[in-house]
């Protein structure tokens, strides 16, 4: 019985935990191309959110179908600001530029509930209630499709980046931007290319989320904290390391709160944390 | 003679300044309006703390609430069990806090950038947890401030918003007469080099861990008497409200806002942003339609993108475009 | 930055300080203040209580046909010369600092008669502390600590019953239940989110549960922006809990939903406390699994049978806003009525002559659209005729199941788990 009870937490912290990793991803590519910490982005997640729902109630179009066009609205969403905003502040002080995210994601919240109102929502499609028993362990189809999705997405970024003349272009202005811009490389089209896909991850997160999890405008709030935390914890910037880190968080966070009290389930990880950083203060996968 | 000019000119301005803020109560008796500018020196004088850390010292903590709910429930706790006036509590909850943070920067400061900032963040919020769950400082239920016979000695004040203002005042002179005594000291400079040249800092064998930790005490130290003050200014305390991350952001954004590393930049930065804040949400926060956050994240990110530097850089923009000519003449 | 740019920022600055600055009145009005979390995670909530007031203040303004309310007779209060009442809104966002500081904006500036809020506990805290420095009457129609009226307040009242008396008809209701149905849950488990209302109660139903002689067997305490309740979910089925008794709010009463069917956590009964499971949302989302769901609410549709007033309210609720009432847009509603009853009883705005009026409160049930006795305050402000009722959902409807003299429907016991449904 405990043993099947401990194996159920712990998968259900792996599900939970590849959506932490894929929100993650994205924000660490930011992290780590242009160094900016950016606070809006629960805020994309949102926007993700949104496109699927109204996609969904307008047109009836499954988020999964949707998910290109979400993928696409996001992308550029992720070039608008870094056109209107982050382009302008490249050379600010670092202090700044939080407030300049800080405000956006203020803003974000504000248009949300101004255009959307302050409801919650939820997607109720042919698969949002399903699930699956297996040896005594249950999970949500919603869930499982969300974390083969996450696995997807991670995956392909991966790949992006260590696979694509583009990805390795990016990875080299990560490295050091002005080798790479004396290399041809032009920099600020690899920032606007972070940014781009950096909101499409979380945007990404957010349609497979939005099968099972209330949409609303504040949702960003339940997530950037974990996703500060898996970043930090995997290594500013690195994409394996914000995967892995997710699913840690994400284990953690359920098993921990299983075990010693889900009054104190963020607590928990937040010591793990720490602990972590006192041992490798690059977290885990980072750069020294 | 030239030389000495500038400096009559702002001990001028100063003088100015502070005779302006004595009597501006007086003139603005609105208790809503001296709730504004309480609220106003309130931020600043947090702001100012956080500056001694996040600014001289370039280590930016998006933690410091940490030290502001430990000086509110230390004051608060000595108040209600002990009955201890809140102004040897607010010394206790300096003193306290001053502890707490060397004891949590010991470990944290071998952290650098970002890391570091994580790392506040994640000690806040787990103190936020311990306390919403610890029962004997009121658990999520919190803590009202007994109400005690009003007057100095309990620094309870129910009919007059003057007595608030004033300690609010005097908060911050001190705050800043202690930032204006450390810029001028060696700790001045040893907390730049930190911030500016850590590397050559240390190999002038300037430890550099040692002197995070007397940044981190001193500005801990002042956060902590601004959560007494916010304590005995509302009378009730909680988890959600003085140990909630969005908190440590303000510190940290009125500093941005006014200029970092800056003496007056937290003043003037909590002038602009708590009156954009109080103003946004007074003339459009009744409409529900969120449009005072709208119009004050749009103001944020203006600013931001604009006066990346803050207004006491945009101040010295201005001072150094008019200074030309005359320098030339 | 050009010289126009900066004229039109002053420019637009001044429009907007106008109103915090100071702004004209008219004489006929009586401002009433109303402090809601009108931003943040509640707002979806806070809108609906401010359409509630909206409503009421037009019903008294300008009449509501056919509807037998004293004041909904049309042309504002009669005792004050037909006097109108405005309601000034100010967005608190869920942050008690901000909630002490818009009250007493509201009170000085905009000079109101009276404020009406929170909705958050913690808010009502330091609001209604401000009200009481400044001697103006404060009325809260829907926050249910129990802590909040033992402060001894002179100028606070409270017209909904609160967490104590919730938590009484929690456990009268499952005595009843054993007496009729001769079931008696075995282990309980108590769930509830972790601000001050979830804690306050978990500690009331721990503290009455033991002294009824029930077996508690599980107390969980969540966080409230929790984006996973599975370890939560693990420890009530390890606990092999009958009976749950939760408070949750709009968010993680979904979640929390979502998670038990998935798990396939089908207690014999869940008992909520209000709040998120009765928002409109709720079934709205959920569908047919909301079904066999049992909340504490203090209005239900149901109840028009007893009391026509529900329903013809109800229906110009509906007809404006495209939603039915519930508990806590009902109570918003009730509250303002009652404020306006004493204000027009005083005659005049004059704050003492108003907290007299509001001490002396005598409304009979037949007026309200609650199933309250009346509305009429003790000495701590509390309203000691408001009751509470236990609703189930069935059918995709909120149905009154108790007090058994009130029902409509007769109560599902134990629900069906999730795969025979």
């Amino acid at each position: 019985m405990t043993g099947e009870i401990l194996l159920q937490t712990l998968l259900s912290g792996v599900l939970i935990g590849l959506i932490y990793a894929l929100v993650a991803v994205g924000l660490t590519m930011i992290f780590g191309v242009m160094d900016i910490v950016n606070f809006a982005h629960g805020e994309f997640l949102m926007f993700g959110m949104y496109s699927s729902f109204w996609l969904f109630s307008l047109f009836a179009l499954d988020p999964l179908i949707t998910l290109p066009l979400t993928v696409l609205m996001l992308f550029a969403l992720g070039l608008v600001v870094y056109q209107l905003v982050i382009k302008r502040i490249i050379n600010a002080p670092p202090l700044s530029q939080i407030f300049a995210t800080f405000g956006m994601m203020i803003l974000f919240r504000g248009l949300a509930q101004f255009f959307w109102k302050p409801d919650f929502r939820t997607i109720e499609n042919s698969y949002s209630s399903g699930k699956v028993v297996f040896a005594g362990l249950h999970f949500g189809l919603p869930q499982i499709i969300a974390g083969v999705g996450a696995i997807l997405a991670t995956g392909a970024v991966w790949w992006f980046i260590n696979r694509t003349r583009l990805g390795a272009a990016l990875e080299a202005t990560a490295q050091d931007k002005d080798a790479a811009q004396l290399m041809g490389i032009p920099s600020q089209r690899m920032f606007a290319l972070a940014w781009g896909i950096g909101a499409a991850c979380a945007g990404v997160a957010g349609v497979l989320l939005s099968s099972f999890f209330p949409i609303f405008p504040e949702v960003g709030a339940n997530f950037i904290l974990i996703a500060f935390v898996v970043v930090a914890l995997g290594g500013f910037g690195s994409v394996s390391g914000a995967f892995w880190a997710g699913i840690i968080v994400g284990v953690v966070e359920v098993v921990g709160g299983f075990l010693l009290g889900p009054e104190y389930k963020m607590a928990i990880v937040l010591s793990l944390f720490l602990l972590v950083l006192l041992v490798r203060p690059q977290g885990l996968m980072g750069r020294a | 003679m030239t030389a000495h000019r500038p400096n009559t000119r702002r001990n001028a301005t100063l003088a100015l300044a502070l005779a302006v803020a004595c009597i501006l109560p007086l003139v603005v008796t609105s208790p809503s309006h001296q709730n504004f500018l309480i609220l106003i020196l309130m931020f600043a004088q947090v702001g100012v703390a956080w500056n001694i850390l996040g600014g001289y010292a370039g280590q930016v903590s998006l933690g410091h609430v940490a030290f502001f709910g430990i000086g509110a429930y230390t004051s608060t706790m000595l108040f209600i069990h002990a009955g201890i006036s809140p102004w040897l509590g607010m010394l206790a909850g300096g003193l306290v806090s001053s502890c707490f943070a060397v004891a949590i920067g010991w470990p944290c400061f071998r952290l650098k950038g970002h890391y570091f900032s994580m790392a506040t963040i994640a000690v806040a919020e787990i103190l936020q947890v311990l306390f919403t769950n610890w029962e004997s400082v009121g658990g999520a239920v919190g803590l009202n401030v007994p109400l005690a016979e009003q007057g100095w000695a309990n620094m309870v004040f129910n009919t007059s918003k003057l007595p608030y203002y004033y300690i609010a005042l005097g908060l911050l002179i001190v705050t800043l007469l202690a930032n204006w005594a450390i810029e001028r000291s060696f700790l001045g400079y040893y907390f730049r080099a930190i911030k500016d040249e850590p590397d050559a800092a240390s190999s002038l064998g300037i430890s550099l861990t040692r002197y995070k930790l007397v940044a981190i005490a001193i500005s801990s130290f002042f956060t902590a008497l601004g959560g007494s003050f916010y304590a005995q200014k509302e009378l009730y305390i909680d988890p959600g409200s003085v140990l909630s991350t969005s908190l440590s952001i303000k510190m940290a954004l009125v500093t941005i806002l006014g200029g970092v590393g800056s003496l007056f930049g937290p003043v003037l930065g909590s002038t602009l942003l708590t009156s954009i804040e109080e103003v946004t949400r007074q003339a459009f926060g009744g409409s529900g339609m969120g449009t005072d956050l709208i119009l004050y994240a749009a103001i944020i990110i203006v600013v931001a993108v604009y006066y990346p530097t803050g207004i006491v850089g945009w101040l010295r923009q201005i001072r150094r475009r008019y200074a030309k000519p005359e320098a030339r003449g | 930055m050009n010289m126009k740019t900066i004229r039109t920022i002053v420019a637009t600055a001044l429009v907007l300080t106008s109103g915090f600055w100071g702004s004209a009145r008219a004489q006929e009005e009586i401002r009433i203040g109303a402090v809601y979390p009108l931003t943040g995670a509640a707002a979806s909530t806070g809108l609906e209580m401010k359409n509630a007031l909206e409503l009421a203040a037009d019903m008294i303004n300008n009449g509501a046909k056919g509807i037998n309310i004293p004041l909904a007779a049309g042309a504002g209060l009669p005792n004050l010369k037909n006097a109108k009442i405005k309601l000034i809104f100010a967005d608190h966002q869920g942050n008690p600092q901000v909630g002490a500081t818009e009250t007493e904006r509201l009170i000085t500036q905009d000079k109101v008669a009276a404020v009406i809020g929170c909705y958050f506990s913690a808010v009502t805290v330091t609001a209604s502390q401000v009200a009481e420095r400044y001697g103006v009457p404060f009325l809260n129609p829907e926050s249910s600590s129990a802590t909040l009226t033992q402060r001894n307040f002179k100028w606070f009242f409270r017209t909904t019953p609160h967490d104590d008396l919730f938590v009484h008809n929690f456990f009268e209701f499952l005595k009843d239940v054993e007496a009729k149905k001769g079931v008696k849950p075995k282990r309980i488990a108590l769930v509830n989110e972790n601000t001050l209302w979830g804690t306050e109660t978990n500690k009331l139903e721990e503290r009455l549960g033991k002294e009824l002689g029930y077996n508690i067997v599980e107390k969980i305490i969540y966080p409230a922006k929790s984006t996973q309740l599975t370890s939560e979910v693990q420890r009530l089925k390890a606990s092999g809990a009958d009976l749950i008794m939760q408070s949750s709010y709009l968010g993680d009463a979904i979640l929390a939903m979502k998670t038990y069917k998935e798990q396939g956590f089908a207690p014999e009964a869940i008992l909520a406390n209000d709040a998120g499971f009765n928002d409109s949302e709720f079934l709205k989302t959920l569908g047919k699994d909301g079904n066999y769901v049992l909340s504490r609410e203090v209005w239900a549709l149901d109840l028009t049978s007893r009391n026509p007033l529900i329903k013809q309210v109800n229906d110009l609720y509906l007809q404006k806003y495209k939603v039915d009432f519930n508990g806590n847009s009902a109570r918003s509603f009730t509250g303002l009525f009652v404020l306006a009853d004493a204000i027009n009883r005083a005659k005049s705005v004059d704050p003492e002559a108003v907290r007299k009026a509001l001490s002396e409160t005598n409304m009979p049930g037949s007026q309200l659209i609650m199933p309250w006795a009346g509305v009429k305050f003790d000495a701590t402000g509390q309203n000691t005729l408001g009751s509470g009722i236990i609703v189930q959902v069935q059918d995709g409807k909120y149905v009154t199941v108790w007090p058994f003299a009130l029902a409509s429907k007769d109560l599902i016991w134990p629900m069906p788990g999730w795969d025979k449904r």
